[in-house]
């Protein structure tokens, strides 16, 4: 067993990361060992990532310990760059924490200066293993007398190419900031972003809310100069103890109406598992808008009277918001010919314009029933003949005598989806459908499973669907 | 007109507490403005679109039972801005139940001029066991799936809370509840009462649909019509195959004190309307009870006892 990380009081005995357990057992005998939970270890981070969202929404991930924070134009709010990171530094701090900072041009040269100790500027004192290449480069650096970046530096880019590859170039000018890579932040950035902070900490919910309402006052006035509306809206409640609360809402239709805000967020408030807890309070509230759509500045009607459609997006968005989008549905039809694949029910937040249905023929009755089971229920039939009609069949523990009937409609099944569909025997089996109304006027859909003789010796009945 | 703009103008001044770039006006004003632009338009001989000329009562499109469920009021048939009840006879007519409300809602908002749709909500656990709503059986009894809004409530007090959303929204042509068994939880006088008031207010037609329930000793609740359905033997067609969907209809109780109403109904998916069956074009085979005289009306507008 290997030691991965070491507390202070460890280092300074002489202990260290890549070290053997057993080794340093020798030295230390009472020492205290843990496992190593690399999934625990990510998990933290990322919840530390999310408290660090509260100096710039741009917050990067480095695993295994590092996290990048892209403060460009971010810092004039704490000051200066100095002041955020020094903020930054207490706040961990004070959640028991022991961080390492640096502040650079570039994300590489950051992290290199942070897992070196080093401060800004200091780029050519890092010893070239900041490259992390791999040990063999680095020893036949060393080998070659180039103990430091900046020794490094001054020679032609061409030679170094030839001789340690493009890679070694392309870091080389990464850490002395001639070239920059994008970051992965955690989040996308809103369109709009809006925040409100606290030099005391908010401890109700009430508050919390009004905030929540004003944020987005402020967020939809912005959005009305572009005419454009919010259809999805996340919110951040970061606690001083470094707790952030997320929430997030969906809409309809595009909006900048606060009543309708305060009334989903109230829904949503309701539906939480977990019940907001202001502990020791809120000191940053953010609202941004993360997807807009186009929204027409809007005009009432001069005679009066509610908008009518509008009224029925906000209802849709209020109950998708209490009970999950996937509860409020519309139906879309679906390019399938077996019965119960033939429809799709889609959430109606996002459903797409409708398509007109099958027509029917006039003057028949309804071909298709109302209510359908999927899957299937089993049914035991009596038929004359074992390819004819049912005569008799049994449901749910009780008896339906066939008085009348009308099939077969017989459904193929989708060969074609299969493996080997095509050959005899393999494309799956057919079904015989019947509409058969029993002695007491009920009407059901029932199906044969396989053809009698031909793809079955026995084939199984269900019942499919009810009509009305 | 001038009148109106100098109005306006100062219903947009912006107020203190609202911070948005537009502030709406305060109810009051707004409210006034309207009845006074409803006065200028009356004399100017302007028609408004707010269709006030949209009937307050829908029926069964049969002139006998729509004319005997007249009652007190002023117009054929049942109100829209009312809570009506159907039950299923038994729990094998549940679906003729269904499709009688959703019919119903149908020939609701045919009445409309501007398509709404219709909200139907039910309880997930229910629609597993017993069969969901299949939108091609929907297009088959002339009712447009795009039309339905579908909205699948984890239990049945979740279920209520949405109807009484959907109730409350002038956007929404009917709402239709599907709670089974004999006492769903959170279903009773307030909730009904609840749902009611607030179709009277909104003008929403609002049906409950209960299946699996105990029709001969139901819940009290403040529905203005309760009915009872069950299937009923289609008229046959040709080579005896099932015919158009067919249903027995009874009134069980109703505001005005109706009762002993039934019928035996068959839809016309074309026409949009119920029909009279006419048992004497083919008597059911089935010994099953025969159609009744169509109406019984002889305690028409009195209050039952």
């Amino acid at each position: 067993m290997v030691i991965m990380a070491a507390d202070r009081q460890a280092v300074s005995l002489g202990l260290g990361p890549g070290m053997k357990l057993a080794d340093a057992r020798a030295r230390v005998p009472d020492l205290h060992a843990f496992d190593h939970q690399p999934l625990a270890d990510a998990d933290l981070l990322s919840r530390l990532a999310e408290a660090c969202e509260r100096y710039t929404p741009m917050v990067a991930v480095e695993p295994p310990h590092a996290l990048i924070l892209d403060i460009t134009g971010a810092a004039h709010l704490h000051g200066n760059e100095e002041r955020l990171a020094q903020d930054a530094e207490d706040r961990l701090d004070a959640a028991g924490y022991s961080a390492c900072w640096a502040l650079a041009g570039t994300a590489d040269a950051a992290l290199a200066l942070a897992r070196h100790g080093l401060k800004e500027g200091a780029e050519a004192q890092l010893p070239v293993a900041a490259l992390a290449m791999d040990a063999k480069t680095h020893q036949s650096l060393e080998r070659a007398g180039l103990y430091h970046i900046g020794d490094l530096a001054e020679r032609p880019r061409a030679n170094l190419a030839a001789r340690f590859g493009m890679e070694l170039t392309v870091r080389l000018d990464r850490i002395l900031g001639l070239e920059d890579r994008p970051i992965d932040p955690l989040r996308r950035i809103g369109n709009v972003v809006t925040e409100r902070r606290f030099a005391e900490p908010l401890t109700h919910i009430d508050g919390a809310l009004t905030c929540l309402s004003e944020l987005f006052a402020e967020a939809s006035e912005r959005l009305n100069e572009r005419g454009q509306g919010a259809r999805m809206i996340r919110m951040m409640l970061f606690r001083c103890d470094g707790d952030v609360a997320r929430l997030g809402l969906e809409t309809g239709a595009p909006t900048r109406d606060a009543a309708l805000f305060k009334r989903l967020l109230r829904e949503r408030i309701e539906a939480l598992n977990d019940e907001l807890n202001p502990g020791f309070g809120y000191d940053l509230i953010r609202l941004s808008i993360v997807a807009s759509e186009a929204l027409a500045p809007q005009q009432l009607r001069l005679e009066g009277g509610e908008d009518r459609r509008g009224d029925a997006v906000s209802l849709v968005s209020q109950l998708s918001t209490r009970m999950g989008r996937d509860r409020v549905q519309k139906f879309a039809a679906a390019d399938s010919h077996i019965p119960e694949q033939g429809l799709l029910a889609l959430p109606a937040l996002n459903a797409p314009p409708p398509v007109p249905w099958q027509r029917q023929s006039p003057d028949n009755p309804p071909m298709r029933p109302l209510h359908m089971f999927d899957p299937p229920q089993r049914v035991q039939v009596i038929a004359e003949v074992p390819d004819g009609p049912p005569y008799r069949f049994t449901w749910r523990r009780k008896s339906h005598q066939v008085m009348r009937y009308e099939g077969p409609e017989r459904i193929a099944s989708e060969w074609w989806q299969r493996k080997d569909g095509q050959q005899p025997g393999k494309g799956g089996l057919t079904r015989d459908y019947y509409r058969v109304e029993d002695a007491r006027g009920r009407r059901y859909w029932l199906f044969r499973h396989g053809l009698y003789g031909e793809e079955k010796a026995n084939p199984d009945w269900y019942v499919h669907g009810l009509f009305a | 007109m001038n009148t109106i703009d100098s109005d306006s103008g100062q219903a947009v001044e912006p107020s203190p507490d609202t911070p948005s770039a537009v502030p709406p006006a305060s109810p009051a004003k707004a409210s006034a403005l309207r009845t006074k632009l409803a006065r200028i338009l009356a004399a100017s001989g302007v028609r408004t679109s707010e269709d006030k000329d949209a009937p307050s009562h829908f029926g069964f499109g049969v002139e006998a039972i729509d004319s005997a469920l007249r009652g007190n009021a002023k117009a054929d048939g049942l109100p829209r801005a009312a809570l009506h009840e159907l039950h299923a006879e038994s729990k094998d007519d549940r679906t003729s139940a269904a499709a009688m409300a959703l019919l119903l809602a149908q020939r609701c908002r045919n009445l409309d001029q501007e398509a709404r749709p219709v909200l139907w909500v039910s309880e997930s656990g229910e629609a597993r066991r017993q069969g969901r709503l299949y939108p091609p059986g929907l297009a088959e009894l002339g009712i447009d799936p795009d039309s339905i809004l579908h909205v699948d409530a984890p239990d049945s007090i979740a279920a209520l809370r949405a109807a009484a959303d959907g109730v409350r929204s002038p956007a929404m042509a009917a709402v239709i509840i599907e709670l089974a068994g004999k006492k769903p939880r959170g279903l009773d006088l307030t909730a009904t009462r609840r749902l009611s008031l607030s179709a009277q207010k909104s003008g929403v037609l609002s049906l409950m649909l209960r299946s699996n329930s105990d029709p001969d000793n139901p819940l009290p609740t403040a529905a203005f019509s309760r009915w009872l359905v069950a299937a009923a033997p289609s008229l046959a067609l040709e080579a005896n195959a099932p015919g158009h969907p067919a249903f027995d209809i009874k009134l069980l109780r109703h505001r005005s004190g109706l009762y002993g109403l039934s019928a035996r109904l068959e839809w016309n998916r074309d026409d949009q309307v119920f029909r009279e069956q006419h048992s004497e074009q083919s008597a059911p085979d089935t010994g099953a009870v025969p159609a009744l005289a169509a109406v019984r009306t002889d305690h028409q507008g009195t209050r039952a006892a």
